[in-house]
């Protein structure tokens, strides 16, 4: 069953405070060179997670593993410190010390590691490198930016040289462009290290942009894991759906189902026909991206065009269907005037019960 | 960090807190509950007698009665300089505030019982101001009297102006400007916004500094003891110190826990206050440049005044006092031959004053150690560990800053004066009322310094391979090392030149700076005095820059 790629594996983790439930029943794995994101609201229970991971607390039930060892288990007796679980660990805040350099800083862990003078330089150097912080390295924290801050708490994550990376919102902090460029910079760390990353983020652009796989969470529970494109395309539930990028939810009824293809019925009367596996005649929720539907003089249901905004590259429309408002998405040499009639066609949709 | 993620180091943090526990029971809680036991007994057992005697004898009646106006004029006359100073400095554009504020915070640094001897070298029968005053118009004496009522309400007002001013001119700081800059944009005056928007926004500010100068004029004994006792004025404090050389153990006791009663409830209604300010959260935590109103032609004028005022409250009586510590008589024609350094000599040769240099020094090195040690590891593990069981002792540590000093030192008679530990008659009933005294103030600091310290900093070690004790080394210890030594300092002061309970406690051998500088004063050896209490002073003032220092700015005036 063990898994040699595997860097961390967790098995029904729970973490209770007090009567309440943070955690529950979380199980997933990370494995070598992996980008793995829990993202969710806050609250969903997902920094709860990774402090269980990081030995930070204590989980009332559940196993922990990491490189395959457990590390973690009140039903087994084991709770292995954090010091001694081997992790590298960016904090939101980045926990950057005040008292100590930008050196002094990175090279902690190594101290602590009793790592010989030679080898603290030279891992040093690289790091340092690496990160884009010559120069900086007899600076204190408070004489760098936000962004450089930032470098310094995962050149300190990485001086552990761990085979697993835990990033708390390490992002949320910096403005908007700083945000975008380290993106990219954490990416193209990650595939030069190869380190396996558990990022917790509740930026659902963030981590649909990062990660090789996502669990998202709500509620202390997953409800669904997979590659960012699953988890655009067939969100499992509503809340998946509605958390992930835009969508448009409308009540409809469905009439019949027949060689994979659903017809329904809105609430204005139009008649809709989309691909959809076997579904039961009754109430349901169709949801559909802006993407997904294509506004038009020729086919589809009758619209009205409440509101148009010019992106740039693309024109946002906010259409009425009878009583329901849509969002659609077209391209900008297909242009409607607010107030225009056209119609609507729906490409693609998801039915939710 | 959750309690059992530290494996090991999980026991001895019980332990920790256990015999801090046991410590506090023994050192706060026991000596205190000793005292209001002592008020409900009589040789009948449990009984209201004491109160009773304290209610129907008319001596003890007026003396409650007196602490009551005193504090309640003296308070008046706070509420009403501290708050117009304070908008004034704060509000208005009136030039040099940085120096403004100092200066009239200079009256805060000074001991009161310093101060009232200072005011009696001024305003007394042979004070300079009254030579001054008999020598212009050639009466035989100075139409006011020092050592009287109105005398005491003038220097408590003095002394604890400065505590309405900072609260109200902290209120002032942090209030939302945009809240007042709408009422600019209603078409409110500026003069109308200050007393439409402003006034009610601090209001809060105002009465919880008043409720601490109330706490502070009644339960003062220096300033009521120097200036009350020739006149037979009798407040409280003076009153119970009174009970205490009769001895009348049990109206002394019943007298401080009415004291304790009138202070607590003040302390109570002040901490609600300042609660209610944070609940309301008008008054923001962030500083913003606040609007000021312009002053037009006052602008200079009220500057000179308010400078007059302030050289009058700070400077004029340390200048006096100086000044006197170098004169060679009492009395002398204030000229350069009529100089000496004799005063500082005699100090320093007679074995008292060698003697209560050294044991202030002691007990206040002894408590500001032990009660910064204990607070830091209460703190730690209230804040940090986040023991349950450490709330109830960051609680008793905190219990003695609503207890007068008076009681303090009646605690500790009953406590410490039979065996099986007897430590009344030695220096160590001094150290143990100190420890009651500066816990509170020490747990404050504490908390206040660790509570800076965010707790990723820990957790970022932690995960960094470092262990529970390389992360205290390491990282915890070397962030909270200034807040420490500012707080070390912040108890030493006080503990150095304390007085109340050293009166009431010291026995020969174990005097203290204070008794010492009371007595000499007491027994009119005037220029003893003055040489001690600018000694005194001198230390103070530069443990203050050491703090602000060590805080950069944030403790101390």
């Amino acid at each position: 069953m063990a898994d040699w790629l595997e860097r961390i594996r967790i098995v029904k983790l729970t973490k209770k405070f007090g009567s309440f439930t943070a955690v529950d029943s979380v199980s997933f794995t990370v494995r070598k060179n992996e980008f793995f994101s829990l993202l969710g609201p806050s609250g969903c229970g997902k920094t709860t997670t990774l402090r269980c991971i990081a030995g930070l607390e204590q989980p009332t039930s559940g196993e922990v593993y990491i490189g395959g060892r457990l590390v973690s288990s009140p039903e087994k007796g084991v709770m292995v410190a954090p010091e001694r679980r081997g992790i590298g660990m960016v904090f939101q805040n980045y926990a950057v010390w005040p008292h100590m350099t930008v050196e002094q800083n990175i090279a902690y862990p190594l101290k602590i590691a009793r790592v010989s003078k030679v080898k603290i330089r030279s891992t040093l150097s690289s790091i340092v490198d690496l990160l884009k912080l010559s120069g900086l390295e007899k600076r204190y924290p408070a004489e760098l930016s936000g962004g450089q801050q930032q470098r310094v708490a995962l050149g300190r994550a990485l001086a552990m040289d761990p085979e697993v990376m835990l990033l708390d919102e390490p992002l949320s902090n910096l403005d908007a462009k700083l945000r975008e460029q380290m993106r990219f910079e954490l990416k193209d760390l990650q595939r030069k290290t190869g380190i396996a990353i558990l990022y917790v983020t509740h930026d659902q652009v963030e981590a649909m942009a990062m990660s090789d796989r996502v669990a998202v969470m709500n509620g202390g529970v997953v409800i669904q894991e997979g590659t960012p494109y699953e988890i655009y395309k067939s969100p499992a539930t509503k809340f998946v759906a509605d958390f992930i990028g835009t969508m448009n939810f409308l009540p409809c009824e469905v009439v019949e189902w027949r060689d994979g293809c659903a017809i329904l019925r809105l609430r204005n009367g139009s008649v809709v026909r989309i691909n959809s596996p076997e579904v039961e005649r009754g109430s349901y929720t169709l949801a559909v991206r802006p993407e997904d539907l294509l506004l038009n003089r020729e086919e589809g249901v009758d619209c009205q065009v409440d509101v148009a905004i010019f992106l740039g590259n693309a024109v946002d429309y906010r259409v009425k269907l009878g009583d329901d408002i849509l969002r659609v998405q077209t391209s900008v040499d297909n242009r409607f005037e607010q107030g225009e009639k056209a119609k609507l066609a729906v490409q693609r949709g998801i039915l939710f019960s | 960090m959750n309690g059992a993620s530290l494996g090991r180091s999980f026991d001895v943090r019980y332990v920790i807190t256990a015999a801090i526990g046991l410590f506090f029971a023994v050192v706060i809680v026991f000596p205190l509950s000793l005292v209001i036991a002592k008020s409900f007994s009589s040789d009948s057992g449990l009984s209201l007698a004491n109160y009773g005697r304290v209610f129907s004898d008319a001596a003890n009646l007026k003396a409650l009665w007196n602490s009551v106006w005193v504090s309640v004029l003296s308070t008046a006359i706070c509420v009403a300089a501290g708050s117009l100073l304070a908008m004034l400095v704060i509000r208005t554009d009136i030039p040099a505030k940085s120096f403004l504020r100092l200066l009239l915070l200079l009256p805060y640094g000074i001991p009161p019982f310093i101060g009232a001897i200072a005011w009696s070298q001024l305003f007394g029968p042979a004070g300079y101001v009254s030579k001054l005053y008999m020598s212009i118009t050639g009466a035989a004496s100075a139409p006011w009297n020092i050592y009287s009522p109105g005398g005491v309400v003038l220097v408590l007002s003095i002394y604890q102006f400065p505590v309405v001013f900072i609260t109200v001119s902290g209120a002032l700081r942090r209030i939302d400007t945009s809240l007042e800059e709408a009422a600019r944009m209603s078409g409110a005056s500026p003069f109308k916004t200050l007393l439409d928007v402003t006034l009610p926004l601090i209001t809060p500010a105002i009465v919880a500094g008043g409720l601490l100068a109330f706490v502070g004029c009644i339960s003062n004994f220096g300033i009521p003891a120097l200036l009350g006792f020739r006149a037979r004025f009798f407040v409280l404090t003076t009153k119970i110190y009174s009970a205490l050389s009769i001895p009348d153990m049990p109206i002394a006791a019943a007298m401080s826990v009415i004291l304790a009663f009138v202070s607590g409830l003040a302390l109570v209604l002040q901490r609600r206050l300042e609660r209610e300010q944070h609940r309301y959260a008008v008054i923001s935590g962030k500083s913003v440049r606040p609007q000021t109103m312009s002053l037009g032609a006052a602008r200079i004028p009220l500057l000179v005044m308010v400078i007059a005022m302030a050289l009058f409250a700070g400077v004029v009586p340390i200048a006096s006092m100086v000044l006197t510590s170098f004169i060679k008589y009492w009395g002398a024609p204030l000229a350069l031959k009529s100089m000496t350094l004799d005063h500082y000599k005699y100090v320093l040769r007679i074995p008292t004053g060698a003697r209560a240099f050294r044991n202030s020094l002691f007990l206040a090195v002894g408590a500001a150690t032990i009660t910064m040690t204990a607070g830091a590891l209460v703190s730690y593990m209230c804040i940090r560990v986040k023991l349950a069981v450490a709330r109830v002792l960051d609680f008793l540590g905190t219990i003695p800053y609503a207890v007068p000093h008076t009681m303090i030192a009646i605690a500790m008679i009953l406590a410490w004066s039979r065996p099986p530990v007897v430590l009344y008659g030695t220096i160590w009933v001094l150290l143990a009322a100190y420890l009651v005294t500066y816990m509170p103030f020490s747990i404050r600091t504490t908390n206040a310094t660790l509570q800076q310290v965010h707790v990723s900093l820990e957790e970022a070690a932690r995960v960094s391979g470092a262990r529970w004790s390389d992360t205290m080394r390491d990282i915890v210890l070397p962030l909270i090392k200034p807040g420490l030594a500012a707080g070390w300092v912040l108890v030493f002061m006080p503990a150095f030149r304390e007085l109340t309970m050293s009166v009431l406690l010291w026995s020969q051998g174990a005097e203290t700076l204070g008794v010492v500088i009371y007595n000499m004063q007491d027994a009119d050896y005037t220029q003893i005095a003055a040489a001690l209490s600018t000694v005194v002073l001198l230390i103070i003032f530069v443990g203050n820059a050491l703090v602000r220092r060590l805080s950069r700015g944030e403790i101390g005036f």
